[in-house]
């Protein structure tokens, strides 16, 4: 009787060994996603209104942003979500989905952007409306070089 | 065999009959038999308007619910000033607004809105500044019992809610939930009118006549000076004392609101108008107010007011082919 006490008792253990180490756990390397900078000078590549395209019939190839770590210029002013330099944040360095401007002095505007990587090339793509609210204008930029 | 033959005939005959009749009987879905409309009212006024509508049930199908869209100016924002009841011999009820959620379903994901202007445009007017605005009844109907279900729809919506003076071909079109904007061997499930120019009056803002070839037009049609805007010139309207010139540029003046005045009225590359293609007679520029007219960061520019010149600043064409400008008044309502 004894001994099937102890042959239980042993299976339980082996049971339990075999259970506790069954599932092992994997260790999965953290990727990590490089975050997105959007420093440098940028340029409109394409500008549309209302969905019109407006690239060629207005000159835009004089307007550029030029972001730095601590802030945004504009240079040769166009229609845009903020109408003097400031500072800029993105709400999430690795997925943004949104940028938020800071004009000096203003309240912050913030606007869904895409970044895509179109040709090797990082493109912002941009939509928001300066004048109307019923009229909306999306700009493409990319890097100058 | 000969008899036989015979008998085969006669049964073409009676199927063909049959799938006449089936035709006739089937044929064509919903129609605006007719549109009881005044010709003008006041800005703000409710205007009350009757569309007679048939509804052949003969194609059996359904229920569906009839639906009703009405073409307007954006501005009059009828989605939340309009009310509309209907009456027929099946009964009486009301019509409400479609939200966009509840989209078509022949309509390929588009709203009903979007997919009445697939399908209908502006209805005969000339400025994009228009919705489709959809309603439909609160109770459906069934498509069977092959008789006509003649209605009226009872329609109070308000006009010129944004004060402006209008003129515009009022667009109407009814269709059902089931069939939607479609045709089929059995008819067309949809009908559209428009009524002639109707006018607004007595509102505070600029005429926006919505119905007649303009010779400039400005785009977005609601704009402040920190949009970009086109403005197109159209020779081919009627002719005008630049008719002949191989370049017409634009003549500006803006009033501001600090209650200055700024004016650009020289004939340069700035100021330019190209033509849309070789022998269009339309011309376009398209620039931002505010550089345009190099205004301050605190300066707003109210209104322009403008010609249409030679290269020469010599002749020039403006509101009506008179010497009077045209006026464009920037704001969004």
């Amino acid at each position: 009787m004894k001994r099937i006490y102890q042959i239980k008792t042993l299976l339980l253990v082996m049971m339990v060994a075999v259970l506790a180490t069954a599932c092992k756990t994997e260790k999965v390397l953290p990727q990590k996603e490089a975050l997105k900078d959007i420093t440098g000078s940028w340029q409109v590549i394409k500008a549309t209104r209302n969905g019109t395209d407006l690239t060629a019939i207005i000159d835009f190839s004089g307007f550029k942003i030029n972001f730095t770590s601590t802030g945004y210029a504009l240079v040769n002013k166009m229609p845009f979500l903020v109408e003097q330099d400031g500072t800029f944040a993105l709400d999430d360095p690795e997925y943004p989905y949104k940028i938020t401007f800071t004009a000096a002095g203003k309240t912050p505007v913030a606007t869904a952007f895409t970044y895509p990587i179109v040709n090797g090339k990082r493109q912002l793509s941009l939509t928001f409306s300066p004048g109307c609210a019923n009229n909306s204008y999306v700009y493409v930029l990319q890097k100058t070089n | 065999m000969r008899q036989y033959l015979h008998i085969k005939g006669k049964n073409l005959w009676r199927m063909c009959a049959c799938l006449i009749i089936g035709i006739a009987l089937a044929c064509c879905g919903e129609e605006i038999a007719g549109i009881d409309q005044p010709s003008t009212a006041k800005a703000g006024d409710i205007l009350p308007v009757t569309v007679h509508v048939n509804i052949p049930t003969a194609g059996n199908g359904g229920p569906d619910y009839l639906v009703l869209g009405i073409l307007v100016p954006k501005g009059w924002k009828i989605a939340q000033n309009t009310t509309i009841t209907y009456t027929s011999p099946q009964g009486d009820g009301t019509m409400s607004l479609i939200p966009d959620g509840s989209l078509p379903t022949k309509g390929g994901g588009l709203t009903w809105s979007a997919y009445m202007k697939r399908t209908f445009g502006l209805a005969g007017n000339l400025i994009d500044d228009m919705e489709w605005v959809v309603f439909q009844t609160d109770k459906p109907y069934a498509h069977e019992g092959g008789h006509t279900i003649t209605g009226d729809l009872h329609i109070k919506m308000k006009v010129g809610a944004d004060g402006n003076n209008t003129l515009v071909k009022i667009g109407y079109a009814i269709t059902d939930t089931g069939n939607g904007l479609t045709s089929d061997q059995f008819g067309t499930y949809y009908s559209q009118k428009s009524t002639d120019c109707f006018e607004v009056t007595g509102g505070t803002g600029d005429l926006i006549d919505f119905c007649n070839p303009q010779l400039t037009v400005l785009d977005p049609p609601k704009s402040l000076d920190n949009d970009i805007v086109t403005l197109t010139f159209d020779g081919a309207v009627v002719n005008t004392p630049v008719s002949a010139e191989p370049e017409v540029y634009l003549c500006a003046t803006a009033y501001t609101s600090d209650g200055k005045t700024i004016v650009v009225c020289e004939q340069t590359a700035k100021t330019l108008m190209k033509q849309t293609t070789a022998t269009s007679k339309r011309y376009q520029i398209t620039f931002w107010p505010k550089a345009f007219f190099n205004t301050t960061d605190a300066q707003t520019i109210i209104k322009m007011e403008y010609h249409i010149t030679n290269k020469a600043g010599t002749s020039r064409v403006g509101y009506g082919n008179t010497d009077a400008p045209f006026v464009y008044t920037f704001k969004c309502g």
